[in-house]
């Protein structure tokens, strides 16, 4: 996909979400509207005020959670504005877990992030570091059974930064998980995304990792 | 407590209707603009307190309203609440005078305390000039209420040329 497809992309899905987060907040304002009225309704006069009440608040819990997904959804849509900017390695793990924990959730495995203390500022292009990261998740998510554990740990030697992506679990045969490594869809587009970053990729079989390696002034 | 006047700006008719319902509840005045140009009309004729103002709109955009707000009444604070706004967007507002950026969906208990936290500086402001008359100091207290008079002259000439 070229520079220009990818802001196309971002533009739209900008647009959607700006839209559906005003949907939320209707919502939440009708519903906030209908439980000040319940507030000063008498119960004997509103015979289930408190089922009524209940539902109320799980209407709004709703909205809550949906505010919540429109609004990484948005900052996702954002990463395509500039192809070179300033970003917070933790922050961008920690974004990529959110968007995409619901495919570890389906197969019984947890996303990880253990980011470090400090924080990690690199130049770099926010939406191929984002795809590089979510290309070696997917990798380990589609070579792990059911069960276990995906660990993310962004690491910092000198100007060089690292992310490791391993699994973890005691069900996981280890020296499956890099069988044909190299012909598999996800590497092929990792090994082209590390090639735009100008970074490299290194499989560790013996800890089950992917390990991306970029330079922190791209 | 004291009655405050909200002019609601936003394009979303629904959320703002019943938000400006659920303010009245709460025995505040509350007044719906559609667009910006509304808005600004409204204001002409009636001057509000605090003005809640969407960045995104159709027409006039929230930036320039707050911009012609800010230099026709000085005195009126506007607070922006808009969806997903950037720092971008966040640092421009305040830049231009907005009293406060929110982010759409707000609760309204939030949004009614820095309403009233508007309204608090914008009463400061006159009861500052009472103040200074009294201790005195005329010059001060004349520069005040000047900057006030101003505005009321404004809107006065205004209405009188339509």
């Amino acid at each position: 996909m070229n520079e220009k497809e990818i802001q196309f992309i971002g533009k739209i899905t900008a647009g959607v979400t700006h839209e559906v987060n005003n949907v939320l907040a209707s919502i939440r304002e009708i519903s906030g509207l209908m439980t000040d009225i319940l507030s000063i309704t008498d119960e004997k006069s509103f015979p289930r005020k408190e089922k009524f009440q209940t539902s109320l608040e799980k209407i709004q819990n709703q909205v809550q959670r949906g505010v919540k997904l429109t609004c990484q959804l948005n900052k996702f849509s954002h990463l395509s504005d500039t192809n070179k900017t300033d970003v917070d390695l933790n922050e961008i793990i920690e974004h990529l877990i959110f968007l995409t924990e619901r495919f570890a959730r389906i197969k019984n495995i947890t996303l990880q992030n253990r980011p470090l203390t400090q924080s990690i500022t690199i130049t770099s292009d926010p939406f191929l570091l984002q795809m590089s990261l979510s290309n070696g998740i997917s990798y380990l998510l589609n070579r792990m059974g059911n069960g276990g554990e995906i660990s993310i740990c962004p690491e910092k030697k000198g100007s060089e930064c690292s992310v490791s992506i391993s699994c973890i679990g005691e069900r996981i045969d280890k020296s499956l998980i890099f069988k044909d490594a190299s012909s598999s869809e996800e590497l092929l587009s990792l090994n082209s995304i590390m090639h735009s970053l100008n970074g490299v990729y290194e499989l560790d079989e013996l800890n089950a990792a992917i390990i991306i390696k970029i330079s922190s002034k791209n | 407590m004291e009655k405050i006047k909200i002019l609601l700006v936003d394009d979303e008719k629904e959320f703002v209707e019943t938000l400006s319902e659920r303010i009245r509840m709460r025995d505040h005045d509350s007044e719906v603009a559609l667009d910006g140009e509304q808005a600004l009309k409204k204001m002409d004729d009636d001057l509000p307190d605090v003005v809640v103002l969407d960045l995104k709109m159709p027409g006039m955009d929230g930036m320039e309203v707050l911009r012609r707000i800010r230099k026709a009444y000085p005195k009126v604070q506007v607070i922006m609440l808009t969806g997903h706004g950037s720092e971008k967007d966040e640092e421009e507002a305040k830049k231009l005078g907005a009293f406060e950026y929110l982010e759409k969906p707000v609760e309204i208990e939030t949004l009614m305390k820095k309403v009233k936290k508007a309204y608090k500086i914008k009463f400061e402001s006159t009861m500052m000039a009472a103040t200074f008359a009294e201790a005195g100091e005329f010059d001060t207290a004349k520069e005040i209420r000047d900057s006030e008079e101003e505005e009321d002259s404004l809107k006065k000439a205004k209405k009188k040329s339509k």
